[in-house]
Parts: C-alpha cells; structure tokens; sequence
C-alpha cells in the first residue's frame, strides 16, 4: 500500500473497474477503494464467483462483468476491498476506513464511481421487518445464494423492478402480486421517443419479453396503484393498495419495494460539487463536463452517481474520464484521446437510445407520491412526514433547517434514506422548486467511524491540519 | 423468510447474541444471518421497534450491529469465523409493549 497515487477510483463497478483498467492500462498507478469486498459494484455483484447458473439466470448482462473483471485484473490496477472512504477533499486527499483503521492517502486526481442507488420512498410501513428494495433481494441472490421462500409482493416502479419480479418467477417464488404504480396509459411525452428507441432494439426485445413471462405466469398484475400500504405489527404480514376505484389486499411475508433509481450524491456533496436538479428523473446529480470533470480539477465522476444510465454506460463514461485524466497527466496529446474518445462517444450515444423511452415511461410523477402525515419519513429519527410538514408550516424554509430543529436526516444513514423525499415534501408544501428547497447538507465522516480510529490516524502536516478533516467543505465552494 | 442452498458455501462458527451458531460463510453478516432466518437485525433506539435489512448495499444503515465491539453495517461486513455479534435485542420486550 502506497500512500500516493496517480488517481484514487471510488467505487468498483462498471465505471470504476472500466477507468481503473484503462488508467493502469496507460502506465499510471491506480488504486480503486471499494466498500464492497469483491469487485462488480451492485450490477456485477460477485460476478467473479458466480455460478454457472447464477450466471445464466442473470443473463448475458450480467456474464459482461466477467469481461470488465478480466481486463481489471490484467491491467495492473490495485484493488482495495471492505474500504468505506470516509471524506474526499477537493485537493486530492481521501480518507478511508479498513479494518478498523483508516488511513489518509492522496492522489493527482479522483474519480468517483459511486454508482446509484434505489430511490427511497416512503409508505406506510415501509420500516416493519420483511419490507425490503427489490435490488437488494437481487444482490442477495448475486451474492448469497439466497432466495425469498414465503410469499411477496412487488410494488413500485421501473425496469428493475419487472426485472427482478420476472427472476423470482423463474426462481419459483411465490407472488402474491406486482403492483405497479407506473399510470397504464402512457403520457404523451413517452410516444414521442418510441421512434428513438426502435434504434435499440435488442433492449426493447428483452424488455417485451420480460413482460411476456411476466403475463404467462399469471401472477396477478395491477397498474397505476396508489396508496401503498405494508401491514404488520411487528413484521410485514400484507399489503395494502388502491386500484382505481378497486381495494387490493395480499397477504405475504414480505414486500418489496423499488421506485427506480437515482445517483448516489453524498461524495459530490460532500465534497462541494455544483449539483443539478432533473426535473424528469426528480434526482439530484452533479454538474459534470464531457470527459466527467466535477466543478473541482482534480475531481472527475463516471457512471451511474453523475446521473442514471445503466451499466454500458457507465462503462463509457468510466472510459472517457480515464482518457481526460491519461491527457492531464501528459502521456497522450489531445488529439490522441479525441481518437481513443471517439468509438466510445459512438457506443456511448447508441446505447442511449432506448433511454428516453424508458425514463419517460417510469418518470416518478410527484402527484402519485402520497406522503401520509403518519407515515415515518426518516428511518434513523423516527420523523413522519406531518412533523416535517408542521414545522414547515411555522415558517421552516430549508432542508437543513428542518434537520436541525427535527432531526430529520440527522441519524447514521446521514440523510440517504428520507433526503429524496424530504426535498420533495418541503418542496410542494412551500409550492416552491425542489432547487428552491435545496439539499441537506453533507459532512464528513459520510460513514460513522470510532473516534478512536481518528485519534489513531498518522496525518502528515501538509498545511491541513486534522481538526479541518470536519470542516464543512460545502460552504467553501461557491454556490 | 430466504431459503439458501447449503452446497453453494461453507459454514463458520459465530457468537451470536451470547450463542454459538453455525452460519455460511463466503457472505456478508446480514446475509448470513437472513440464510438462518434471523432478520431482526436491531431495535431502533428512536422507534423502539424491530428493524431488518433494507437496502444490503450500505445505504439505509438498518443493519446496523455490534460485530466484534464495532457497530457495523453488517452488510458490508464479510461473515468470519469466531465473530461474536450483538443485536441487542433484549430491548424487544420494552419496544412491544
């Protein structure tokens, strides 16, 4: 283990593993930190240990983490497994957890490859034991083995989750049902780019027959649900739905829940990155140049985490931020890396294709998010959506103001869980702009670590001294 | 509430709330401790309720445990042999009443 290297990568997944290789590739030295123990990030979850079987239920998308991982291991980058980076500055400095230790180390330059995760909404219930994300269901299945044995329900929206719920018919699970709240009939915005997504068919192909097994397994079916509701005292015992003007009721032992997902944005915040609002996707992601460049120099980002476009994608933009920082550090002119630049931009605008189609189909609609005053919003705190409502209404205008005063955001998930939707609820009780509502702010350590391990860390004088390792980063940056 | 086909993996010994107990290994502690049906993972001290893992990729920190004298994400822990884990669970009776 070194204590300096040409670039820090973040993250182990499409994006990082891709920009990784292609960095060492070049000759640079490399170290990819990766809070996981085994590379593949959340789509390439264990790919490296995967079974034939494994392998073939997860298709040919997932057996492409094989490739990526072969490439890795040949490119000479170092790979440090169970790492939880606990701050980044802008000047290259990053801080991780291992073991019980955490060590300071420093780079040229950063990428982060934080990738995304499942966007959290909350329901009635959603914190009784038994309520989980789809996604993570399937990385237990990627990782573990693991399968659900009683029954379940589905119920949210997007791609993943008609993924996961054509998987587990396959597996044989029991469904009660898949209730998605995605309207049945398309907006008119979504037949405006069907032309678009004819371009990428095999997609298509793939999704259509996910909903053909889906249809011929005769698991029951609703569209447009609302109202969402887990039952349960102290487990989930059934979920509760409206169908229009129809009751849904199920018994099942556990729900899964899956509204799409949004970028992972607590580095970038942390950080002080310049963050944009998507008013089509309702997620935050940070403002980034071509190549993936944060509003800091030596901070770049790939993938998922700079904004939602799956896999390939992210492998491209992993690609891009490599070559822009193998031209920083001077070993190819800029003529060589618009070459190298050039197939990837290509595969990189074909694999978009489909994408419009796609996110206009499952846009989350902010009129279909009903946030019951009962419901807990924040997990960590025990805070419900009428706490935030109500001091909202005594004059409350800000997000962190609302933290402060709530504790809303406060606990150790650090806002991850109840932030989404925090913004939103803020958002439409002030009738203002979700921008307008703002983010919590975002402070180091971005995972909780012992004091002790801080107090044990053997920080080098280099003008930073330790107690600034807490300092409030964000308010530095000017925006 | 998971079935985990036993062939796939190896099995360590852990403590687990004061009791040894066989888990498979090769997997996170969160995973290993749904494959034997434990998937109260803790007693939120805020609700007083039971939790379980949510999210199993270190986002929603609701499986939060005290592994070897740590509170950890126990989904981002691998399993180990001799691992002494506490739930803490004897809080369950005050949450329920």
């Amino acid at each position: 283990m070194s204590s300096h290297y040409d670039t820090i990568v973040i993250g182990a997944g499409p994006a990082g593993l891709t920009a990784g290789s292609c960095l060492a590739e070049f000759g640079l030295k490399v170290l990819i930190l990766d809070e996981q123990n085994r590379i593949g990030g959340q789509i390439y979850r264990n790919v490296e240990n995967a079974s034939e079987e494994n392998l073939q239920k997860m298709g040919e998308e997932y057996r492409r983490g094989l490739k990526l991982s072969e490439r890795f291991r040949k490119s000479g980058a170092e790979y440090l497994g169970n790492a939880s980076v606990w701050n980044v500055e802008p000047e290259g400095r990053v801080c991780y957890s291992k073991d019980g230790v955490s060590e300071r180390i420093t780079a040229n330059y950063i990428i982060l490859a934080t990738g995304a995760m499942e966007r959290p909404i909350p329901i009635p219930g959603w914190t009784l034991p038994g309520v989980m994300g789809a996604g993570a269901v399937n990385g237990l299945s990627k990782d573990a083995d693991l399968c659900p044995s009683g029954t379940v329900v589905l119920a949210g929206s997007g791609p993943l989750l008609l993924l996961e719920a054509a998987l587990l018919i396959e597996k044989k699970v029991k469904i009660a049902a898949i209730l998605e709240t995605t309207p049945k009939i398309p907006s008119p915005a979504v037949l405006t780019h069907v032309l678009k997504a004819l371009l990428g068919t095999a997609f298509l192909w793939k999704g259509v027959k996910m909903i053909l097994d889906i249809r011929k397994s005769g698991v029951p079916h609703y569209k447009g649900v609302t109202n969402l509701k887990a039952l349960g005292e102290t487990a989930v015992t059934g979920v509760e739905a409206d169908c229009g003007s129809k009751k849904l009721n199920f018994s099942a032992e556990m729900l899964l829940l899956h509204f799409g997902v949004i970028p992972d944005s607590h580095i970038y915040r942390l950080l002080g990155c310049h963050m944009k609002w998507d008013q089509n996707q309702r997620y935050w992601y940070p403002s980034t140049d071509e190549w993936g460049r944060t509003n800091f120099e030596k901070i770049f980002g790939a993938g998922d985490g700079t904004g939602v476009s799956g896999a390939l994608a992210a492998e491209f933009k992993g690609e891009l931020a490599a070559l822009e920082v193998t031209r920083c550090f001077g070993i190819i002119p800029e003529y060589e890396r618009d070459r190298l630049a050039g197939p990837v931009l290509d595969a990189l605008k074909k694999d978009s294709y489909p994408r419009p189609l796609v996110d206009a189909f499952f846009a989350p609609d902010p009129k279909r998010f009903t946030f019951d005053d009962a419901t807990v919003l924040c997990r960590c705190e025990n805070v419900t959506v009428g706490d935030v409502r109500n001091i909202v209404s005594q004059g409350v205008t800000d997000l962190n103001e609302v933290k402060a005063m709530k504790r809303c955001g406060m606990g150790p998930c650090q806002g991850r869980m109840c932030g989404p939707a925090l913004g939103e609820i803020v958002a439409a009780e002030l009738d203002t702009s979700i921008a307008r509502a703002g983010l919590l702010t975002i402070r180091p350590p971005l995972k909780q670590i012992p004091l002790q391990e801080i107090a044990a860390m053997d920080i080098v004088s280099d003008g930073v001294d330790p107690a600034n390792l807490f300092k409030n980063q964000s308010k530095k940056a000017d925006h | 509430m998971f079935k985990h086909d036993p062939t796939t993996t190896s099995t360590v010994e852990i403590i687990l709330d004061g009791q040894t107990i066989a888990v498979p290994g090769e997997m996170n502690v969160a995973a290993a401790l749904l494959a034997i049906g434990k998937i109260i993972s803790r007693i939120s001290p805020t609700s007083e309720k039971p939790c379980s893992p949510h999210c199993l990729m270190g986002v929603c920190f609701e499986c939060l445990m005290e592994i070897d004298g740590v509170r950890r994400q126990a989904c981002m822990t691998p399993i180990r042999d001799g691992m002494v884990i506490n739930r803490n669970l004897k809080d369950i009776q005050r949450g329920q009443s």
